[in-house]
């Protein structure tokens, strides 16, 4: 090896010394276009970092396009923010009652009935006197909470408290509530709690 | 940078709040959970690699004939969500409203370990997140919603007594082994015969195998979120 034979431009002992020369073409070219793809990648799979966006969804837009939309679920959404609203204070979130105030609705034989015309008409024409509800003796003043409601928005709640905490009715819908706004006309008088079984379901 | 901001939220639908907190005792079970390596063989996250969409007929409309004819040419399940948008569209031409049930998909969804992905929101109160590496034993992101307080326990005195050949390892020192008192207790381990202790002897689970229970029944990854999508199917 040592006897190779180098030419020299200067004199072959004298220390290297860098010169100045272009970066080659190819390098430029080649990071740009990794540059491009990594880009496109980005553009394409982050979701711009949102926290919401997470595998296989690739944007935010992909996202919301793909939640579901149904009426059914539309329904039990607006039933809960208006139950929270109208109902929860007494009823409780949980629709467990509270004891001097409001009868349970999670399990209750008025809620769960096949049938929801009787149930309806206690938020339309409220409900005052002696019921009995889980075997318990409930004897309070209810107004007619659910007279200033839109036929969707009670429609909506009655769906709520009728498919939650573990019920499992059938929904009530807009057109059902019109029907039974229609039968008790202009002039709603309160229920009597002992007359509210009379009522057919 | 993205799950630092992670908090509690609602799930669609119902819009309860996710995730709820564990119970005390299920807290406890975490810890259990963390002690016995459960974590080494487990994993509780689950993969999605896309959704599919099928298309489903609520009200037929007006134009029957029009309808079924769509229904017996066009293809309705097993979709992408551009080409569920356009059948729909073609529905609601017809007259008929139709709704588009979207499902997740993916080798984990369908060995059946769960039926979304798991996301940040799942693991908001668990320190540490017991994510796993390595599946050697099933995915139990969604064992709360998958299986029952006595199968668990069950599984974990006598593994083989339900899976034979498994590898999972027995934990019987979460269980005392004692004779029956007058009364047999009520917790007592319904075992297989070859499983069994003595006569005479029954299988209860000390503490520590309750709140790993109460652990496992509380890992639940069954309900949509805005970021882990799917319409939820109706129990019948």
């Amino acid at each position: 090896m040592s006897e190779e034979k180098q030419s020299c431009s200067q004199p072959c002992n004298a220390e290297p010394t860098a010169t100045r020369s272009t970066v080659p073409m190819w390098i430029l070219v080649v990071t740009l276009l990794l540059l491009f793809v990594g880009f496109v990648f980005f553009d394409k799979k982050s979701g711009w970092f949102d926290s919401k966006v997470y595998a296989p969804f690739g944007t935010a837009d992909q996202l919301a396009n793909s939640q579901p939309a149904s009426e059914a679920m539309k329904l039990m959404l607006t039933g809960k923010a208006k139950y929270e609203m109208f109902c929860g204070s007494c009823h409780g979130s949980d629709g467990a009652g509270k004891p001097g105030t409001a009868p349970p609705l999670a399990g209750s034989e008025l809620v769960i009935a096949k049938g929801f015309h009787r149930l309806t008409l206690i938020p339309l024409e409220g409900l005052v006197g002696p019921i009995k509800v889980k075997g318990q003796e409930w004897n309070l003043n209810m107004a007619a909470m659910g007279a200033s409601l839109s036929d969707y928005d009670l429609a909506a709640v009655m769906t709520y408290i009728r498919g939650s905490w573990g019920n499992k009715a059938s929904e009530v819908t807009a057109e059902d509530i019109k029907t039974i706004r229609a039968e008790i006309g202009s002039a709603p008088a309160q229920i009597q709690g002992a007359k509210l079984m009379d009522l057919p379901e | 940078m993205q799950l630092g901001s992670a908090k509690q939220t609602v799930t669609l639908v119902a819009g309860d709040t996710w995730p709820q907190q564990r119970t005390g005792e299920a807290t406890l079970g975490a810890q259990v959970y963390r002690a016995n390596g459960c974590v080494a063989c487990h994993t509780t996250q689950i993969r999605q690699d896309g959704i599919v969409c099928d298309v489903v007929i609520t009200k037929p409309g007006k134009n029957p004939s029009a309808v079924s004819n769509l229904l017996a040419t066009l293809k309705l399940s097993g979709l992408s969500k551009e080409q569920a948008d356009e059948v729909a569209g073609k529905f609601t031409e017809a007259g008929a409203s139709s709704e588009t049930h979207i499902a997740a998909s993916g080798p984990d969804i369908k060995a059946g370990w769960g039926v979304r992905r798991s996301v940040a929101a799942d693991f908001l109160y668990d320190t540490p997140a017991q994510l796993g590496n390595l599946r050697v034993g099933p995915d139990l992101a969604n064992i709360g919603a998958r299986s029952v307080a006595s199968l668990l326990m069950q599984r974990l005195y006598a593994p083989q007594s339900i899976v034979k050949g498994g590898a999972m390892p027995s934990y019987k020192f979460l269980f005392e082994v004692r004779k029956i008192g007058s009364v047999p207790s009520a917790e007592a381990l319904n075992l297989p015969k070859e499983f069994a202790p003595a006569d005479g002897y029954e299988v209860v689970p000390k503490p520590e195998a309750k709140q790993l229970v109460a652990y496992l029944l509380s890992l639940r990854a069954d309900v949509p979120l805005y970021e882990a999508p799917f319409t939820p199917v109706a129990k019948p």
